[in-house]
Parts: structure tokens; sequence; C-alpha cells
């Protein structure tokens, strides 16, 4: 199939009002979601799948892309106006946002924190949409010893960047990992850990996993300190950017923007260091450098393309390789899988109309984003109001509803009920929980593709080294083993990166 | 507690469950045929595995956390009132495990309804009309929702049948 035959039949797929309005539904709900204190795009990703359910999948999908686009720019809207990051994503923008508020230029940064947004959007899409089609024809020539050693890689990195320590990080896979065991054996059929219980033979549901994972722990900090999140938004000021801001801070916009595609591509990273690292490197090269920290037009632009710039590229490794990157693409993983869809490289080859059709609708999505940003600017005093005692009552009752719709069954809803705990100790021991559930996620793969290699090689280890690509992803390992064990003994030691004492 | 106290906790539960598991759990609820002929491809070979890593895990953990010095600096979230935090944390444990006993009974509505008061006033809210009316709409609301638009079946119990 040629590239214009591709976008013809994803056209044909995404070309309805349905499709478009579930998009910028999408976007204004992360929008909204994102920029809630205590909530976050994660929780208004997983809280929005079960919606899903009932839709066409390239419907569904792209509900959940916007909610990703507009989740990951809502959260600089309360950076902004009260210091408080609706994302994680967002906490670079604070640097200068705030004091840009304190200012009374709240109006002018968060119309920059939008612009900057639009166009690492764009550039992000565009990059999904040039690698993702290369990426996935060259991993159509990996078996199960090249997936085995990829998965790993991942799994390496994700638990490494995911927290404080490398240790805790893989913990927390582990313990990922372990709970994947659960249910029939992938070869023989036999119970593992199935307690002789019907409902565990499946293993555990993945929807139950990840809400009880990521939206009760949030309901569970908010009963232990309820008068958490309140804060006083600040006015937006008179000011508004200008195309003569925008211009000044497009290089750096720029450069934001690609710093966040490449970080965005290796599975882990995310969207926190890119923004930071697109902050610190606008902050060395800026004519401005001594005003980042005081209220920088520039600085926000900058950390605002880091962070958005991750959003498509994400979606590089998910879609090309079946490998979610970060905690939000594991969610969209899911929804795939409930519409009976695998990402990986044979969906190029299978699916290439709901690929091509995800692609228009991101690129539709910058678009949206544009306009639902302009108004929840406007809008966010009321976004601020909404009682917070209110809110997380609702989002308990929406879990239940939403958890149990996967299979109908309330034993999910015990499953997330425990999940939630397990998540809240795992906040509480400052263990990260995003290796986690991509552990959960990956772990039946991972297992798979280790018990093939080994029945194609006769139990054969060295078959997990058999060509130039799985030494590739071993060399990837290790060297992430040692760079972050480097990193960590240095933070112990108190030494700054790339330098000596 | 503080970071090393944090560090030791988990690593001594990490040895605590790879040793629960490797001589327990997996011995006790894996099963696996006796005629399998290659270690690596047997049913107990992956979980064994995670064990012994979560073990080596728990005892990287552990030392780390020895060779840690204690700043005394304490990493719990903050609360005005510790003792009624924690009397908080056990009501939403009782809630939940409420919820799991009555959805059968009462139904997902009515159970729903339920929570939403429960909780809402557990973390002593400042709209209790507000909250009392949001109890009723949002369940119904859900409800309206999954089982005529998504067809999903949700359980209506044995007092209450919703159309």
């Amino acid at each position: 199939m040629s590239f214009m035959d591709s976008i013809a039949a994803g056209l044909s797929l995404v070309g309805n009002v349905e499709s478009f309005l579930a998009l910028f539904v999408g976007v204004a709900i992360g929008t909204i979601g994102g920029a809630i204190p205590g909530m976050s795009a994660t929780m208004a990703v997983a809280l929005t799948l079960p919606f899903t359910f009932a839709m066409q999948p390239i419907t569904g999908i792209l509900l959940l892309l916007g909610v990703y686009k507009g989740g990951i720019f809502g959260g600089s809207i309360p950076a902004i106006l009260i210091k408080t990051p609706g994302t994680p994503a967002s906490s670079a923008t604070i640097l200068d946002g705030y004091p840009m508020a304190e200012k009374g230029e709240a109006g002018r940064a968060l119309g920059m924190a939008l612009w900057a947004s639009c166009t690492a959007d764009v550039i992000s899409n565009l990059s999904l949409i040039l690698f993702a089609g290369w990426l996935a024809s060259f991993a159509l020539s990996f078996g199960p010893p090249e997936f085995f050693t990829l998965i790993l890689f991942s799994l390496t990195i994700i638990a490494g960047v995911s927290g404080t320590s490398l240790l805790r990080g893989a913990l927390s896979a582990l313990l990922g990992l372990l709970l994947a065991t659960i249910g029939l054996d992938l070869v023989y059929g036999t119970n593992r850990f199935t307690f002789g219980d019907p409902n565990m033979m499946g293993g555990l549901n993945f929807i139950a996993v990840l809400i009880g994972l990521f939206a009760i722990p949030e309901i569970l900090a908010m009963v232990w300190n309820p008068t958490a999140h309140v804060g006083t938004a600040r006015s937006l000021g008179n000011n508004r950017v200008t195309f003569a801001d925008y211009r000044r801070c497009f290089k750096s916009i720029v450069r934001g923007s690609f710093i966040g595609v490449f970080l965005g591509s290796i599975p882990g990273i995310g969207a926190a260091p890119s923004a930071f690292l697109s902050y610190s490197e606008a902050r060395r090269t800026s004519k401005n450098r001594e005003n980042f920290g005081k209220g920088e037009v520039e600085g926000v632009a900058a950390s605002e393309a880091g962070n958005n710039g991750v959003a498509g590229a994400t979606l590089i490794p998910l879609l090309a390789l079946g490998v979610p990157g970060d905690v939000i693409t594991a969610i969209i993983i899911g929804a795939f899988m409930i519409h009976g869809l695998q990402p990986g490289p044979m969906m190029f080859i299978l699916n290439v109309d709901i690929i091509y059709g995800l692609f228009i609708g991101l690129i539709v999505s910058s678009f949206f984003l544009f306009i639902v940003g302009t108004v929840a600017i406007r809008g966010f005093k009321y976004v601020a109001d909404i009682p917070k005692r209110i809110l997380i009552p609702a989002v308990l009752v929406l879990c239940i509803y939403g958890v149990f719709a996967v299979n109908n069954n309330i034993f999910d809803v015990g499953v997330m009920f425990a999940m939630g705990w397990v998540g809240y100790l795992m906040v509480r021991y400052q263990v990260p929980a995003a290796p986690f559930l991509i552990a959960f996620i990956l772990g039946p793969l991972l297992e798979d593709n280790f018990r093939q290699s080994m029945l194609m090689s006769g139990s054969d280890p060295l078959i997990l080294f058999r060509g130039p690509i799985t030494w590739f992803f071993w060399f990837l390992t290790v060297l992430t083993v040692i760079a972050i064990v480097r990193a960590g003994v240095r933070a112990v030691r108190g030494i700054p990166l790339g330098g000596g004492p | 507690m503080t970071e090393r106290q944090v560090q030791l906790r988990l690593g001594i539960g990490a040895i605590i469950a790879a040793v629960f598991l490797t001589l327990v759990a997996i011995p006790q609820w894996i099963s696996s045929p006796s005629n399998v002929q290659r270690i690596v491809l047997s049913p107990l070979f992956w979980p064994y595995a995670l064990s012994a890593f979560t073990f080596l895990a728990g005892l990287g953990l552990v030392f780390g956390g020895l060779r840690m010095t204690d700043s005394g600096e304490p990493v719990d979230a903050p609360s005005d009132d510790p003792r009624a935090a924690w009397m908080r944390l056990a009501g939403m444990a009782v809630i939940m495990v409420l919820a799991m006993f009555l959805m059968p009974r009462l139904g997902m509505v009515l159970t729903c309804m339920l929570i939403f008061v429960a909780t809402a006033f557990l973390v002593r809210t400042r709209h209790p009309k507000t909250a009392l009316i949001c109890a009723v709409i949002v369940p119904l609301v859900l409800y309206a929702f999954f089982a005529h638009v998504a067809g999903v079946a949700i359980p209506q119990g044995n007092f209450m049948r919703l159309p």
C-alpha cells in the first residue's frame, strides 16, 4: 500500500463527525483534568478509558489521545496560576510561570505556554509519523530473542529513571512481573497463584490494576489530608503574549520540542525530565539567562515545549514496537487491547487504516488544543473552584463503575481496591508505580518471548545473544544500568553530573 | 519515617517476600506437570527467577540503607493530626470492604450513593447539601450511561429495580 493509499484509508476511517467530536471532547476533558490540582493527565486518561468500551476502536483511542494531549497542557495552568503543577511534567513551568503570575503577567505566561505546547505538539506528531513506520518496518525482522532483549531494556530504563533509585524501581518492576504471573501458565495451562478461583485464572484485570494504582491512591491521599491542594489562583493580568514574544522564543521552542521527541521516544523517560532539560538548555543559551527563574517568558516556552514534545513521541515505541513508554501510553495500550488490537510492527500491515487514522487525528488534535486551551485559560477559575471533597467521592464512584464495566465482574472492583492500597503504600514508601504497571503489562510478553526463545534453541541461553540486534539491546541495558548506578552513587556523594568533586 | 528507615523497611520487606515466595507460595500455589523436561520451560522457573531477583533487590536496598546517613528528616506526607488521619484511612478501608459486601445485595447504584455520602463526610466536606445531591445524581447518571449506552449489565440488587 502506498503512502497516499494509507492516508486515504486513514481518512476514510476518521473522516466523520463522531471521530473529531471524540477528539475535541478528549482534549477538553484532558485540559480540565490536567488543570485540576490533585488530578493528573494519567488519572484523566484512566477514568476516561471505561467510556471508550462502547465506542468504535478508532473513536475510543482518539478520545484517549485527546485526553492525553489536553492533560499535558492543562497541567501548566495551575502550575502558573497557583504554583501547583497539574501534572508532574509541568513542574518546570512553575520556575518562571509563577514569578510571571506574581508580576501580573499570568495571561502572557499562559498564552506562551499554549503556543509553545501547540508548536511542540505539531513537531512531536510529525516525528511520530516519520519515525514510527520506519521503526515498525525494522522491527518486523524481530524474533522472540530480540523482543525479549528489547522488553528487558525497556523495563530496565523505566525502573531506573522512574523514581529516586534504581533499586526501588527494580523492586517495583519485579513486583509487577510477579503479579503478572497470576493465572494459567502460558505453555502448560497449569494454575499459578489462582487459589482455585475461576476469577483469577485469566490473570488480574489490567484496567482494575491500573485504576487501582493511579486513581485510588489519590483518593486515599485526600482522605489522609483533606485540606491538601488548596491554593489561591492568581489573576490573568492585562498582559497578553504577542507574536514578537513567540518569535523571540521560537528557537527555544523548537529545541525543546526536539528534546521532547528524543526523550519521549525512549521508553520510560517521560515528560518531566524532558521539560527540565529543555529549560536548562534554554537558560544556558539564552541572552536573557539572568532573568530565568525570575519570570522569563522564554523559560515557560522552553519547559512547555519540552513536556509537550514528548506527547507524540511516546507513541513511537507504542505503535512501532508494542512497548508503552510511560504510564499514559500503558493505559492507551489497554484501550487497544480491549478493542482486540495489538500495537506493534504487525499493526502497520494489518491495521494500516487505524494507524494513519490516528496520525490524522493527532495532527488535528494540535489545532483543537489551541482552541480548547484558549478557552481553558480564561475559565480556569471555575475549574479551580470545584470542591475537591465533592470531586474525590465522584471519582471513586466513577472508578467503581468503570472497572466493573470491563468484565461485568464485582471481583475486579475488589482487585481495584486492593491495588489502590498497594499503590498508596508505594506512594508512602516512595516506590515508583510506573515500573510496576508497565512490568505488569509487559510481563506475559517477556516471559512468553523468553520461553519461545528457549523452545527454539532447545534451552540454549546463547540464543539470547544470537545477532546484532540482541547485542545492541544487551549493550543498551548494561549501559543504562551503569549510567543509573553511577548517577546514584554521585548523587549520594554530592558530586555534580559530568564534573569532578 | 526517615529516608533510611524507608530504605531498610523496603529491603527487609522484599527479602521476606522473596523468602515466603520461594519456600511457601510457589511450591504450594503453582502446579507444574511432572514430565517437564527442561527446567527453563517449567511454570515454576519464571516465578522462582523473579523471587531470586526480588531477594537480590532487597539485599541491595538493605545494604544501601545501612550505608545511608540518617538525616532525621521525615519523608511522610504531612497531616495536621496524624491520629485522625489514620482513623480516616481505616474508615476508608471499612467503606471499601462494606462496598464489596453490599454491592451484590443493594445493587451498584444504591451502594455507590452510600459510598459517595460516606466518603464525602469522611473527608469533611464543606458542602454537605451539594454532596448529598451529587451522591444521588452521579451514580444515576453513570448508571444511565453504562446500562443504556455501553450496554453493561449493572447489578440491580434485591431492593430497587431501575429501568
